[in-house]
């Protein structure tokens, strides 16, 4: 009966309950689409790594690997002195050229494990000299096909003894060996991925102590295939901010808790008094949210969809969507919605029961917590889990502010002047702290994330568009089919069109073990000046990226061996979008000359006074190539940067709005305690038009507090996001512009939230506990 | 010499609407208070005393009859009166005194107080607010919020504020409801005194007879009053 009766209540309380639906069903959108996004780019990523190699978490690599280093390192673990190997297998990784088509040959013991993990097989044509192909292999290559396995594009996986033979290695050459370690948090962290794709690349790779011979590297999966974790980062930040619209949920279903319980309170304590238990009643009441909950998940779970779908189609029209609702995310979905109202509603429940008593134990706990996000932020081995949760840590000290501002301010608030309409509704925000702070925090976490975001963005925005300044110094680019290039170079390397002619060659190499790409190129005094390098490559010189010296842990002036040739580092560029570290050389130095059978013409640049003349006259004579303009790489560049972000202004977004819904049902709760104060002012004659001035006053004072809290905590978000996040993330920093245009925007758009919120009247006419009038 | 009245009530009604079922709250009431005298209104709970006070204030519409109040250029009838002109009324004309909540906690005493000289765009009134909180004895709690101040201070600064426009008609719905006997006589003859003093027209609810009997008329309604006329007693004093 009690719960008929909760229920007849939310039925009376219309506004708030929709409200409370909309505001978690958003929350529980933006985690499904987040998901959804993830999960699909994550299958992507891991379509990087081919299912042979996917059960490896790490690698040992070492200079001219021999099947004799492989044996030795096997009687070593065979003698148990490499406890925590559990597995280890020689490979052989290396890109050539067969049948005119540029292949990845991968060699592996398949006598002891035949390829399985996504496997069609073609079983008529099984040979033991045969090999696996992905699928664009298979009808291109003439040797026997035993099946189609799941790969990146151009990959073929044989025995080594093929793989030999198809490279053209001597019988006792390898790339590297696999190994399967041990891991204590190998199953958990592969839950945590299923629930939050991106999960495992926000802690710093284990590097577990093997007790190896001098010369072995070990190196893990994510610096084996960089350009995987590159994309597992991204999907760690996103999934991060996507958590920010259930926080502001999970604020929001605390305030409307709070509203409903302010009207229940007294059918409670009456109910109590006829004998039923708080703990019963507190059972009645979070089941009621826990209807809500559901009902929540169900719509945000379709709204996930919708927007995921939109999302990934706006960001990639041309590929394929493909959607798994899978049990993970109706889990993730339900879950989180029940968790987030039974713990906003307990929460409530135990503030309303309770008089709060002043403890210092909160305030401690925060100190103790900031001291450790200081540490995290200043130790690079927390990864970007340690960003986070500094992040995390500034938002709970800034909610905790709240109040304190409020009380604060309230004292001050006798020295508005002006109006008195203006001063009764600047005052009522500023009055009512413990009606008000958990919503204020919501929305002053919001416009934070929005302020440190916009701030990264339009900080990154600048860098990137200065990079493209230096980099895009040619008018034309011609990239496309390896041998036509090639050929081009040789044949046409001069045009009475062009007045310089550039030519670049790269290839994939590893450097202490870390997979990078080099380029060569002549690189005089304008091409180094590209990369912001003054005068002329010596031969003995080398360019590094930023990601390259970071991974590498080296800088300007110190030696780098690579394929045994010594290079000076001469300088570091920003490479923003480089997938993988980036060596430059001279295409005349030592390092080439070492290279120069695996280096490839990658592309070749023009620069030209007719340039429009010139793509006429390239078309006509290499028609494969692919021609770009500068000015079209430009915008392309420049539209694709904005695209990347498109996620996050629809994530912070959807948290504004949520954010907007709670201080909503907090000024609603305000208003429903205060309903007399109104009626006098309606008595004393204030009209509509005087109200709503006084309602838009209400909404600028609620978002100048918010305001106040979000402007100081937004920067530092900005800056955490530009010098701790992204080079954990990505390997570049990001000079951090405190841009006016990007506080002046998020703070526009939290102040319409707050007088949104402070204009809607739709809940105040809603009904007591008694219905009475 | 009895007075030209300022209020007139005639043959007015109010009802609710339950459902389908309809609830006579007021019917068939009529009346008359003269500039300056004092009309007290009793009666149980239910009986329609605020119900009264808020058709007179222009907080709800009427059902039936009119009413017309005299102001210094013209007579306003209520019953065409839209809710804008209703809202005009009670901001230029009424001063109403509640039983709780009576003052804006967001704004001080003087503030409070200025607050109907500020909407009214009467700025050389609001000097005269201090003078008047003077003489109720508030001058030390001028700059304090209401939230300091007792029920019966509270009390006295609503009813100098509804009294610094000087209206034609004061509304007080049980104004010394909840205040001690002290408190509640100065409350009462403060009211009496100044509508008196200041030619005022005063209706007043109220539950307590001794602050009925200081008002000039007496108007008791019933729960049942739709079967029985209410009563009006005209008293002297």
């Amino acid at each position: 009966m009690i719960a008929l009766a909760l229920l007849r209540f939310l039925a009376r309380t219309p506004w708030s309950t929709a409200m409370a639906l909309i505001g978690m069903a958003l929350g529980v959108t933006s985690i499904v689409s987040v998901h959804l996004v993830s999960a699909s780019i994550s299958s992507r990523l891991d379509g990087l790594v081919p299912g042979a190699l996917a059960e490896y978490s790490h690698y040992l690599h070492r200079d001219n690997l021999h099947t004799a280093d492989y044996f030795a390192l096997r009687k070593q673990w065979r003698a148990g002195a490499l406890p925590t190997i559990k597995q280890l297998s020689p490979l052989v990784d290396a890109t050539t050229t067969l049948e005119g088509q540029s292949v990845r040959v991968l060699g592996a013991d398949l006598l002891a494990n035949l390829p399985s993990v996504g496997v069609t097989d073609i079983a008529e044509q099984f040979s033991w000299h045969g090999a696996w192909v992905d699928k664009s292999l298979k009808d291109q290559l003439s040797i026997p096909i035993n099946g189609i396995i799941e790969a990146p594009k151009g990959t073929l996986l044989a025995d080594i003894a093929t793989a030999h033979d198809l490279l053209g290695w001597p019988t006792h050459q390898l790339s590297y060996v696999g190994l399967v370690l041990g891991d204590a948090f190998a199953g958990p962290i592969e839950t945590a991925e299923k629930l939050l794709p991106g999960f495992g690349a926000g802690f710093p790779s284990a590097r577990p102590r093997l007790d190896l011979a001098p010369g072995w590297q070990l190196i893990s999966t994510a610096e084996q295939y960089p350009a995987r974790e590159f994309g597992k980062s991204i999907l760690f930040n996103i999934s991060a901010l996507g958590m920010l619209a259930l926080l502001v949920a999970w604020l929001l279903i605390y305030q409307v808790a709070v509203s409903w319980l302010r009207r229940l309170w007294p059918v409670f304590d009456r109910l109590h008094v006829l004998g039923v238990e708080w703990q019963q009643l507190r059972a009645y009441f979070l089941f009621s949210i826990g209807l809500i909950a559901t009902l929540a998940a169900a719509l945000g779970l379709a709204a996930g969809w919708w927007l995921a779908s939109w999302l990934l189609e706006m960001a990639a029209p041309e590929q394929e969507i493909n959607l798994h609702l899978d049990s993970w995310v109706i889990f993730k979905a339900v879950g989180s919605a029940i968790a987030v109202c039974l713990l906003g509603g307990a929460w409530a429940f135990h503030r309303s029961k309770q008089t709060v008593s002043h403890s210092y134990l909160p305030a401690i706990l925060t100190l103790l917590l900031l001291a450790a996000a200081t540490w995290c932020v200043f130790q690079p081995q927390t990864g970007l889990a340690g960003g986070f949760f500094a992040i995390a840590v500034l938002s709970l000290a800034a909610s905790q502010a709240i109040a304190p501002l409020l009380i604060q301010l309230k004292r001050w608030a006798t020295m508005i002047r002006g109006s008195y309409l203006l001063r009764i509704g600047i005052r009522e925000a500023l009055w009512h702290p413990a009606e008000l702070s958990v919503a204020l925090a919501g929305l002053s976490l919001a416009i934070a994330t929005a302020i440190g975001v916009a701030l990264m963005v339009d900080s990154f925005r600048i860098d990137f568009s200065q990079m493209l300044d230096h980099r895009l110094k040619y008018d034309l680019i011609a990239q496309g089919d390896n041998t036509a290039l090639s050929n081009f170079t040789v044949t046409n390397k001069t045009s009475t069109l062009a007045d310089r002619v550039q030519v670049y060659r790269n290839t994939d190499i590893r450097v202490k073990g870390l997979s990078m790409e080099l380029n060569t190129t002549r690189m005089d005094a304008f091409e180094s000046s590209r990369y912001g390098y003054s005068g002329s490559l010596a031969i003995q010189d080398i360019l590094l990226s930023e990601q390259a010296a970071r991974s590498l842990q080296l800088s300007v002036g110190d030696a780098l061996t690579v394929a045994g040739e010594t290079m000076t580092i001469s300088g570091t560029f920003s490479a923003f979008g480089d997938l993988k570290p980036r060596l430059i050389v001279d295409d005349r130095s030592p390092l080439a000359d070492a290279l120069a059978a695996e280096l490839q013409v990658d592309s070749v640049a023009f620069k030209s006074d007719q340039p429009g003349a010139l793509v006429i006259e390239l078309r006509k004579k290499l028609p494969a190539l692919e021609l770009r303009l500068q000015s079209d790489i430009r915008r392309v560049a420049l539209k694709t940067f904005d695209q990347t972000f498109a996620i996050t202004t629809v994530l912070i977004t959807i948290a504004l709005l949520v954010a907007a819904i709670s201080v909503y049902i907090a000024v609603t709760t305000m208003r429903l305690n205060r309903q007399t104060g109104r009626q006098l002012l309606n008595t004393l004659g204030v009209n509509r038009t005087e109200q709503l001035m006084m309602n838009i006053a209400l909404g600028t004072g609620l978002g100048l507090v918010a305001i106040i809290i979000a402007l100081p905590l937004g920067v530092m978000f900005g800056w955490i996001l530009c010098n701790v996040i992204n080079p954990r993330a990505f390997g570049w920093t990001i000079e951090l512009q405190l841009s006016a245009e990007a506080l002046l925007r998020s703070c526009a758009w939290g102040m319409l939230a707050a007088i949104a919120a402070g204009i809607l009247q739709g809940g105040d006419h809603e009904e007591g506990a008694f219905g009475g009038r | 010499m009895k007075k030209p009245s300022a209020l007139n009530v005639e043959k007015i009604s109010k009802h609710y609407q339950d459902g389908s079922r309809q609830i006579d709250v007021i019917r068939d009431l009529s009346f008359s208070v003269a500039a300056g005298e004092s009309l007290s209104v009793t009666g149980p709970s239910g009986s329609g005393k605020s119900t009264l006070l808020n058709l007179l204030a222009g907080l709800l519409e009427l059902d039936g009859g009119n009413m017309t109040l005299e102001l210094k250029d013209k007579i306003f009838s209520y019953r065409s009166a839209n809710e804008r002109s209703r809202t005009a009324l009670r901001r230029q004309h009424i001063g109403y005194v509640y039983q709780f909540f009576n003052l804006v906690p967001t704004l001080t005493v003087l503030e409070n107080v200025r607050l109907p000289a500020r909407l009214n765009q009467q700025r050389e009134l609001e000097r005269h607010a201090a003078t008047l909180l003077d003489e109720f004895g508030l001058s030390d709690r001028l700059h304090d919020f209401p939230e300091t101040l007792s029920g019966g201070e509270q009390q006295r600064v609503a009813v100098a504020r509804a009294l610094l426009l000087k209206p034609p008609l004061l509304l007080a719905d049980e104004p010394t409801g909840n205040l001690d006997a002290e408190n509640s006589n100065r409350v009462a003859d403060l009211l009496f005194s100044s509508c008196r003093e200041q030619n005022i027209s005063l209706v007043l609810a109220t539950h307590s007879t001794e602050v009925a009997a200081m008002a000039d008329t007496r108007l008791h309604l019933d729960t049942r009053s739709h079967l029985n006329p209410q009563s009006q007693d005209r008293q002297s004093h």
